[in-house]
């Protein structure tokens, strides 16, 4: 008795789904790559609001870019230690072009109004590409240690 | 005539002297083309033998005679690894010498390229303070040769810069891609990149920060490298757990749509 009033549901049911589907009541946007807004970046240089441990990492509140993705040689705004501070991304997660390199983690380095690098030394590999880009990158690439 | 060539004289004698306490032992006397006055390459011919027998014993220098026919026998020397600027300079090696006729320098075939020489001499020509060379090692393909230099004010620093951009124009051929100056808006640090060369500008204050001419020397084993802490992975630490939280988002996802689903089918 009860199987076929079950059945009866479950065909209703997936009948329901499909016209659910169909009709599509939720937004549906392309999908997001590399790093956007409230990603969770790693900073990669020596500098002390970068290293100092906090009950929250560092995340991205904001892209300079004209969509809101960022790949290696964008620069991004951070919330760290509950301030703002500008970064450049120097490698990310998601796969880019043929021979650039790819990395495990979302690396940043931080950089100031003007400019320059708020840390030192970057002891991590930072790609190549970002001396044919178009920027201002020689700073950063000066105070690398190796390169990928 | 003879006071002009005094006063010439000891113009050039600080220039030198302030040449010879920075580290780099660069001569050269054949750069200076054509587009600049004459009569600096004479002092300049003039002045080498006295400042540079002093100094440098290994470097071998010989010089034709003042006359004004310009023979002009060059040898370069720069230390290759400058690791501090007080330091002595250690593993100073000797270039290949050019022998230059009158003729030869109104034609400037070797300096019309914007070398390595062309750009030291202009710094030079600017009194820039604590030029620093550094030839970059052919396993790391970043340029070749890593220049700091130093500036008396910020003002300095960009006159010195756009300068350099400024001959480079005059001297680049057409294949040769524009350069830019990188970092206009910050006052203490400067930097151009020429291909081959990348020059940084910086105020002293800014070179003591970071140190690069140490950096691009000892590359592994400097001293704010090695003080640097080692980054390991915590050890619970596991790679895959992402995903794994992915999934159960679209279980419970799914879920929810059947549910509410059924509901809709209740209320019908």
């Amino acid at each position: 008795m009860a199987l076929p009033r079950l059945s009866r549901s479950f065909t209703g049911l997936l009948v329901e789904t499909s016209c659910l589907i169909h009709q599509r009541t939720f937004s549906v946007s392309t999908v997001a790559a590399a790093i956007q807004k409230l990603t969770r970046v790693r900073v990669v240089d020596n500098s002390s609001l970068g290293n100092t441990p906090y009950h929250r990492s560092p995340r991205v509140i904001h892209v300079y870019t004209k969509n809101g993705i960022g790949k290696v040689g964008d620069k991004v705004l951070l919330a760290i230690k509950g301030q703002k501070k500008k970064a450049l991304i120097i490698g990310h997660k998601m796969p880019g072009e043929c021979m650039t390199p790819r990395f495990d983690s979302n690396n940043v380095v931080l950089i100031e109004d003007n400019g320059n690098p708020t840390g030192t030394r970057i002891k991590v590999p930072i790609p190549t590409q970002l001396r044919k880009m178009e920027g201002d990158y020689s700073k950063v690439l000066a105070i690398a240690s190796s390169f990928v | 005539m003879r006071v002009k060539i005094m006063n010439v004289l000891c113009r050039s004698r600080k220039l030198l002297s302030s040449v010879v306490r920075s580290n780099v032992l660069v001569e050269q006397t054949q750069v200076l083309g054509s587009w600049l006055s004459k009569a600096r390459c004479y002092r300049l011919c003039q002045n080498l033998p006295q400042h540079f027998a002093a100094s440098l014993a290994s470097c071998q220098h010989r010089h034709h005679g003042a006359s004004f026919s310009c023979h002009f026998h060059t040898k370069r020397c720069y230390s290759e690894r400058n690791e501090d600027r007080n330091s002595a300079s250690t593993g100073v090696f000797e270039e290949e010498s050019h022998e230059i006729n009158d003729t030869s320098f109104l034609s400037q075939s070797p300096l019309e390229t914007f070398s390595l020489d062309v750009l030291v001499s202009l710094l030079r020509q600017e009194n820039a303070v604590d030029l620093c060379v550094i030839k970059i090692p052919e396993h790391i393909k970043y340029a070749e040769y890593f220049i700091v230099v130093s500036g008396v004010s910020p003002r300095h620093l960009r006159a010195m810069a756009l300068y350099a951009i400024k001959v480079y124009k005059y001297l680049k051929k057409d294949g040769d891609p524009n350069v830019k100056i990188e970092g206009k808006d910050a006052e203490d640090w400067m930097c151009i990149d020429f291909g081959n060369m990348v020059v940084h500008f910086m105020m002293p204050e800014t070179r003591e920060v970071y140190e690069l001419e140490k950096l691009w020397t000892l590359r592994g084993y400097d001293e704010q490298l090695r003080s640097m802490p080692d980054e390991t992975l915590p050890e619970d630490f596991m790679f895959d757990v992402e995903t794994t939280n992915v999934c159960c988002c679209v279980c419970s996802c799914v879920r929810w749509r059947m549910c509410s689903s059924r509901l809709m089918i209740v209320d019908v």
